[in-house]
């Protein structure tokens, strides 16, 4: 694979297969605010070991991946239980619970070097792996559970989303709703268990987070994210790796190094989203409100460089005079249009609410005759001829009347022309709506 | 002093120190901002090692505490985008802090002995032998850096406490009366990273993680009033440093992990038999509630 030798072919082929598991399977946890729950579960492990190794008597690498795996599971749904049973916030559950199990678990490990004989060392090593010691073998274990875990998902998917996005409609509509959070917390803790064994658990931490908030900064629909977190983990994965064998470098730190620089990169260049972006589009409205403050008082004294960049701009448009306190022909213009949109925004900020508009009208006299019905019954009297009869409305009305006649206003006579003389042209047959 | 004394004193001043900031940090939803910290001093000591070369104490925390800052503040500025949420942003940085310090560590120092264990994860039971002189009197040396964070952080949370209640309750309230959140934020930052840095080296980081959260968490479970939980948050504290002591000898094991996991038995403790939110409590009102008939049916 790549050319690369067999060693260096399972290394990168097994941060492939971490990197696609640990994206999709961390999606659930980063999108739920629990991005430290794999470090906790990491941690939790230590005392699962002790125990393994207290009742096997043995170390032995299956017995103690139970042992790990059960403490996992016990702690994670230990911070559920705690978050579900008290107002701890889940951060503190999870700083609690790993707390807890990792100071149980080095109680634990002093407890059994100081009594037993020395046949216990090592063991909290057993649980921090190095990425660049990884076996075919290893590789094989996780792949099959990333497999399963793609299916899981793929399968579930609805529930899943309805699960994580709305838990509370989700039992509504009959979801199983806690059986599926144990299912996906399981999968997670199986997933950290193995690939803290495999390449250490400060680069299973970054592998769980970078994808989904790097795919998080590139989609908004949930499976896009998911799909997303599967390959960018695959690619900062095998990228990663690549880097560290092209480099002699430690695999696991460069991994967690790539990954920072594309989720920082994300977090910037994000289209639409990023710090980048964002910045860009609060630059142009500031310079559209200072162009507004020199259009609306060209003679107020200059208050700093922006100020004096704008006016600038202002001149190289023709629209202030060569003196820079003035405004030319067109910049009255200009400034005209301005005290017309200003003027049209706060009569609306006032009156907005009362304005008789016949799209925001409501249906209040359904007694009264449609104009356009072919025979109107005796008992319904007819509509009255203005269209609202309310005096605060009709000094709104006069209000935007003559505001309708300037060029801003364009969207106001449109209204007006359908309110008033357009009775017959919208459609409906009548000034008021009846039957809505 | 016995040594066992000066032990439960010392740890007792670090429960003070942390039990003084956690509160804040449990209330603002960023407890592990100190597993984080715990991890992100490593390139800190790295570079101290690969600048002066040496692995004198006060030389190393100063690069910790150095990276410690640069890590809250990171976070910090990753929050503030409004892009990730809190525990993301912890979660991104401290990885690669970490990261920096082990390839350093391989890249630069593979020759030396230059593990966590070594040089800024202090172990508890080695403090009564680090001595100095202070006016005829021999004490701990980490005591009296203890004493000085704990200053610190009185000084910080008194002369503070209603902007920091004001900022930890309603952010957008306290920026509106311009109390600047963001600032207070990160001097609540900057002092929990030099609290952690400090006790790092005479406690050892286990013990500091959980002296920032669960004795902080605990309180939060028995009352409604920010100056009783952080009263109660120090108390829980001493009572782990005290209780985890009087474990560890009979047990023979590590002491701060004993500290630890009393600390976290006052927890479930509080968590069970809390007298207005326990989970006992609520049972006894859910079963003391008149028995429900099942709704009528409506014709």
């Amino acid at each position: 694979m790549f050319g690369l030798p067999y060693t260096d072919a399972v290394v990168v082929a097994g941060a492939l297969v971490l990197g696609i598991t640990s994206g999709v399977l961390g999606a659930f946890a980063v999108l739920r605010r629990r991005s430290l729950v794999g470090d906790a579960v990491a941690h939790s492990t230590l005392p699962g070991v002790c125990i393994a190794f207290l009742v096997a008597g043995v170390k032995d690498v299956p017995g103690l991946l139970v042992g790990a795996a059960v403490a996992g599971v016990v702690a994670a749904l230990l911070m559920v239980g705690i978050e579900r049973s008290s107002r701890i916030p889940p951060d503190a559950a999870t700083g609690v619970v790993l707390s807890g199990f990792f100071a149980l678990g080095v109680v634990l490990l002093t407890h059994l070097a100081n009594s037993t004989d020395a046949d216990q060392a090592g063991l909290e090593n057993y649980l921090f792996g190095q990425a660049a010691g990884l076996l075919a073998s290893d590789v094989a274990v996780m792949a099959g559970l990333g497999v399963v875990a793609l299916v899981v998902v793929g399968v579930a998917r609805r529930a899943l989303t309805a699960t994580l996005f709305d838990p509370g409609y989700a039992g509504a509509i009959g979801l199983p709703v806690r059986v599926l959070e144990t299912v996906m917390t399981a999968l997670l803790v199986v997933a950290v268990v193995i690939g803290v064994r495999i390449v250490g658990a400060i680069l299973m931490v970054a592998m769980l987070v970078v994808p989904t908030v790097t795919a998080r900064q590139l989609a908004d629909r949930f499976p896009r994210v998911l799909l997303l977190a599967g390959v960018v983990g695959a690619l900062v994965g095998v990228a990663g790796a690549l880097t560290a064998t092209r480099g002699e470098l430690p695999t696991g730190p460069v991994v967690v190094l790539t990954g920072f620089a594309v989720a920082v990169a994300a977090l910037m260049f994000a289209p639409g989203r990023g710090v980048l972006w964002r910045t860009r589009r609060l630059a142009a409205r500031r310079r559209a409100v200072r162009r507004d403050a020199v259009l609306a008082d060209p003679a107020a004294p200059v208050t700093g460089p922006g100020d004096r960049l704008t006016r600038a701009g202002l001149r190289r448009q023709g629209l202030l005079a060569a003196d820079g306190r003035t405004l030319t022909p067109a910049g009255e213009r200009a400034a005209a249009d301005l005290a017309d949109r200003r003027a049209l925004w706060t009569a609306w900020l006032a009156h907005g609410p009362s304005v008789h508009l016949p799209d925001a009208r409501e249906p209040t006299r359904p007694t009264c005759a449609p104009a356009s019905a072919r025979t109107p019954s005796p008992s319904s009297a007819p509509c009255p001829a203005g269209p609202n009869h309310d005096p605060r409305t009709r000094d709104s009305r006069a209000l935007f009347q003559r505001l309708a006649h300037r060029p801003a206003s364009r969207w106001i006579r449109a209204r007006e022309s359908l309110d008033s003389g357009g009775r017959v042209a919208d459609g409906r047959g009548g000034a008021c709506l009846t039957g809505w | 002093m016995p040594d066992g004394l000066v032990i439960v004193i010392v740890a007792g001043l670090v429960a003070t120190a942390c039990g003084l900031l956690g509160p804040f940090l449990v209330l603002r939803r960023i407890a592990l901002l100190s597993d984080a910290v715990s991890h992100a001093v490593l390139p800190g000591i790295v570079a101290v090692w690969l600048v002066a070369q040496t692995r004198a104490p006060l030389p190393v925390i100063i690069g910790a505490a150095a990276f410690a800052v640069v890590c809250v503040l990171a976070i910090d500025a990753l929050r503030a985008t409004g892009l990730v949420a809190s525990d993301a942003a912890i979660a991104l940085v401290f990885p690669a802090l970490f990261a920096l310090g082990v390839l350093g560590i391989t890249r630069f120092a593979s020759g030396i002995h230059l593990d966590l264990d070594a040089t800024i994860y202090g172990e508890i039971a080695f403090v009564p032998f680090d001595t100095v002189q202070v006016g005829g009197f021999e004490m701990a040396r980490s005591g009296l850096v203890l004493a000085g964070v704990v200053a610190l952080n009185l000084v910080l949370v008194t002369l503070l406490w209603k902007e920091l209640k004001a900022t930890t309750f309603d952010p957008d309230f306290s920026a509106t009366v311009r109390l600047r959140p963001r600032l207070l934020s990160r001097l609540l930052l900057v002092a929990v990273a030099i609290t952690a840095v400090a006790s790092f080296d005479a406690v050892g980081a286990i013990l500091v993680v959980t002296l920032l959260i669960v004795p902080a968490a605990t309180a939060y479970l028995l009352t409604d009033r920010l100056a009783v939980m952080v009263g109660l948050a120090v108390g829980v504290g001493w009572v782990g440093a005290a209780g985890g002591y009087a474990l560890a000898l009979p047990l023979d094991s590590s002491i701060a992990g004993a500290m630890g996991l009393v600390c976290t038995a006052c927890f479930v403790v509080a968590l069970l038999a809390s007298p207005k939110r326990g989970v006992l409590a609520r049972w006894l009102r859910r079963a003391r509630r008149a028995p429900v008939a099942p709704p009528a049916v409506s014709p």
